[in-house]
């Protein structure tokens, strides 16, 4: 066993370090976090330039063929610099529905087009009253008509949704004998009927509220259809969960390392903070929770890549419950040891909490995450593949 | 990168499980599950017998001196399926802090006299490291080693030597010279415990039993080739010493055992008419530990393949220490409390080693639960206090 990085690797890691040193200033972050979209396109063409928005796609649907390893080096990086850009939301989690192997209908074309920078698709799937993309039930409908589909419903807190160029819905819609399934459908932003109701979430990004009112789909815009789908969209789920946990823990070095120097500089009572040691602990015990947190990763890494379905859905589940308990201890420490600037919004440290705030929110909280990854439990938390 | 368990690595597995299925019987693996500190005398000192002639007793040790040459990864399945088998815990004092310091820095002579003893177990090892002045502060010790034209006279008093009762050797951290930098006058020097001079007391201890002792020592002559290394050196064998026990200081083979433990146990104690183990809020605390410790396993793989890391390697083996030995004492206070009420009985050595009696009212899973709570109190404080830790970490990793 052995966790060296390859040339490649390492150079993808140092150039997303390079980039977000250079590029990922707190006051850009906040310039972007003020427009409509919640994220830079400028931005976003640079990514794909730098290949980003192909890595984890496979190579013969011309990607780069990444995998756990290389999403989690580039989005640790990001996620010191507070990027916003729906690296998760686009490339790992529509990247991985697009490509799997049952996909169909335009999802090849959306997939070429979002490698290439152009489409901008998000997951428009949870609805109101559901409080996890794992557990969802889809109350959205999809019905056949001539020459298409007609599609109805609301969709709720769809991160990305109103700067999205696609949204990739989940619908239910009617199998053989009276069934229903969930199955995908593309939508193009600009489709007659759809509503969007844009809000800004506390991590500077924007999410949108999604009323479909029997909208008109072309017949190719069905993805995945139900049974596919929900495999799919189980597996693209813990890869976009890996991958947040992988930001995440850049913001938890990020903070660490501001904590750090702050404790060096600030004087009071005639010495600098770093003379205490009860602030000296407190930031040992930050070490300790981002240390765990790096190995929960990387366990959740080798069990994505050994394919073992049910331990890759404990491992993923067991890093995020992890990640977000260590990530809010980490970041709320930050803030604390810096004092009163740490609770300011001209400040990073506060806009790393908030990001792991946001983080524990998304695709499941820590209390959904501890039921899921532990046998103790006998629910089951795939979706039904109904 | 490989992240994964190789063919060879699975057949070392089935190896080691075959031989442990082979040689632990029934009657040793139940006094191992039952935690009594010390661990049962004879079934440990077979044991070493037994993986002394399998070549197994001391792994790490280099090859030439009886260690195995195993890769991390194989002496890691090695701990893990001892642990899961129930095999008796060596002494680890012999085998793992002085062996590879005699290895290290010994003469040809002491390794020749001294390691194929400790070997099979026939030298066991009283460690004489902390003193009533200096626990933490380990430098400021005041056992003196004097050199005459016979050897060495020994004189002082050592504290919390762990199973020094049973011991017939020991290994000392004594002042050779009285310097401005008081690290620098230690040596470390080995002895015969049944030296006239040398008095050990047993210290009875809140688990109700004699696990620890203090050792006096008086005007004990020690022959002149018994110190290992220059005199002065001794700070940095400790310190190498201390290295050797990077991952081991977690010790996450006993928190997966204790993990079975507990499930053992919920699965057979009640709530409200049904198994423990249903129970949501304490099924909602056991699926957190296991993660903690699923996780911990993972950072003592980082740590043992020197993972590539923005920190230095020992700010990662500190955080080893401290969470490992958080979690044991987390994993130990969730037994005691899925026992409930008949946790508090407390159990005499002879009465936990003793045969299971088959009374319905005592289970067998019930001795050394508690004992082990109240043991394990001390690993917080042991090999380095969790606060000596984090001024550690926090000036290895961040400059504090």
């Amino acid at each position: 066993m052995n966790f060296d990085l390859s040339d490649e690797q390492r150079m993808l890691a140092e150039s997303a370090t390079r980039y977000v040193r250079e590029q990922c200033t707190l006051e850009r972050k906040r310039d972007i976090a003020r427009g409509d979209d919640g994220y830079s396109r400028e931005r976003w063409a640079e990514f794909a330039g730098m290949g980003w928005l192909a890595l984890p796609v496979s190579e013969e649907s011309g990607g780069l063929g990444g995998g756990p390893v290389e999403v989690a080096l580039l989005m640790e990086a990001l996620g010191r610099g507070l990027v916003n850009e729906p690296v998760v939301d686009s490339v790992v989690l529509c990247g991985a529905l697009l490509s799997h192997e049952q996909a169909q209908g335009r999802a090849g074309a959306l997939l070429g087009a979002l490698i290439g920078g152009d489409a901008v698709p998000t997951l428009a799937h949870l609805e109101a009253g559901e409080r996890n993309e794992y557990e969802a039930a889809v109350a959205t409908t999809a019905r056949r008509v001539e020459g298409g589909w007609q599609l109805s419903g609301v969709k709720h807190v769809v991160r990305h949704g109103h700067g999205a160029t696609h949204w990739l819905v989940t619908a239910r819609v009617e199998r053989v004998s009276n069934e229903t399934g969930i199955a995908l459908f593309a939508v193009d932003r600009t489709t007659a009927g759809v509503r969007v109701a844009s809000h800004r979430l506390i991590d500077g990004t924007r999410g949108a509220d999604l009323h479909f009112d029997a909208i008109s789909l072309p017949a190719d815009a069905l993805l995945l259809a139900p049974g596919p789908a929900a495999l799919a969209l189980a597996e693209a789920l813990d890869r976009a969960v890996l991958a947040l946990c992988a930001a995440a823990l850049g913001s938890m070095e990020a903070v660490m390392a501001m904590t750090a120097d702050y404790l060096k500089t600030r004087v009071q009572y005639g010495q600098p903070l770093a003379r205490f040691q009860a602030l000296t602990h407190r930031m040992a015990e930050m070490f300790v929770e981002t240390e765990q947190a790096r190995a929960a990763l990387w366990r959740a890494i080798a069990a994505v890549e050994a394919a073992e379905l049910q331990e890759r859905a404990r491992a993923i589940s067991a890093a995020k419950w992890l990640v977000a308990r260590a990530g809010l201890l980490v970041t709320g420490q930050g803030i604390q040891l810096h004092g009163g600037i740490g609770v300011t919004e001209e400040y990073a440290v506060g806009h790393h909490y908030k990001a792991l705030v946001a983080f524990d929110k998304r695709l499941g909280d820590a209390d959904f995450h501890l039921l899921r990854s532990s046998t103790l439990f006998n629910a089951h938390f795939e979706p039904a593949a109904a | 990168m490989n992240l994964h368990l190789s063919p060879a690595d699975l057949a070392f597995r089935d190896e080691v499980r075959a031989f442990l299925r082979e040689n632990v019987t029934p009657e040793v693996a139940r006094r191992s599950r039952i935690a009594m500190h010390p661990p049962h005398d004879g079934d440990r000192t077979a044991w070493q017998r037994v993986l002394a002639a399998k070549g197994w007793a001391a792994p790490a040790w280099p090859r030439e001196y009886g260690g195995t040459g195993w890769t991390h990864l194989q002496h890691h399945i090695f701990e893990f399926e001892c642990r899961m088998a129930h095999a008796p815990e060596l002494r680890w004092q012999g085998i793992k802090l002085i062996g590879p310091v005699i290895c290290t820095f010994g003469t040809p002579e002491q390794k020749a006299r001294l390691l194929p003893r400790t070997l099979t177990g026939e030298y066991t090892w009283a460690q004489g490291f902390s003193e009533p002045g200096a626990g933490s502060d380990l430098a400021s010790l005041k056992t003196t080693a004097m050199l005459d034209s016979e050897g060495w006279v020994v004189n002082g008093q050592k504290l919390w030597t762990t199973e020094g009762q049973f011991s017939n050797m020991g290994f000392f951290l004594v002042r050779t010279a009285q310097t401005e930098r008081p690290h620098k006058g230690i040596s470390m020097i080995v002895l015969d415990m049944k030296s006239p001079g040398v008095t050990v007391r047993t210290i009875p201890m809140i688990n109700g039993d004699h696990s620890t002792c203090e050792v006096f020592l008086d005007q004990v002559r020690v022959p002149k080739d018994n110190l290992i290394g220059e005199p002065g050196t001794g700070w940095d064998q400790a310190k190498f010493l201390l290295s050797n026990e990077r991952t081991s200081s977690a010790d996450i083979y006993k928190s997966f055992g204790d993990l079975a433990r507990i499930r053992s146990i919920a699965a057979i104690e009640e709530v409200r008419g049904r198994p423990l183990l249903q129970d949501p809020t304490f099924a909602r605390k056991l699926a957190a530990l296991e993660i903690e410790v699923q996780t911990l396993e993972w950072s003592v793989l980082r740590v043992m393949a020197q993972a590539p890391s923005a920190h230095p390697i020992a700010a990662a083996a500190s955080v080893l220490k401290v969470r490992g030995s958080e979690l044991q004492q987390r994993l130990t206070e969730l037994a005691t409390e899925a026992l409930g009420p008949r946790a508090l009985r407390e159990y005499t050595r002879e009465e936990g080693f003793a045969d299971a009696d088959g009374d319905p009212l005592w289970h067998d899973l019930t001795p050394g639960v508690t004992v082990d709570q109240m043991y394990l109190r001390a690993v917080t404080i042991f090999g380095g206090a969790k606060e000596v830790q984090k001024n550690i970490i926090a000036k290895l990793a961040f400059g504090l």
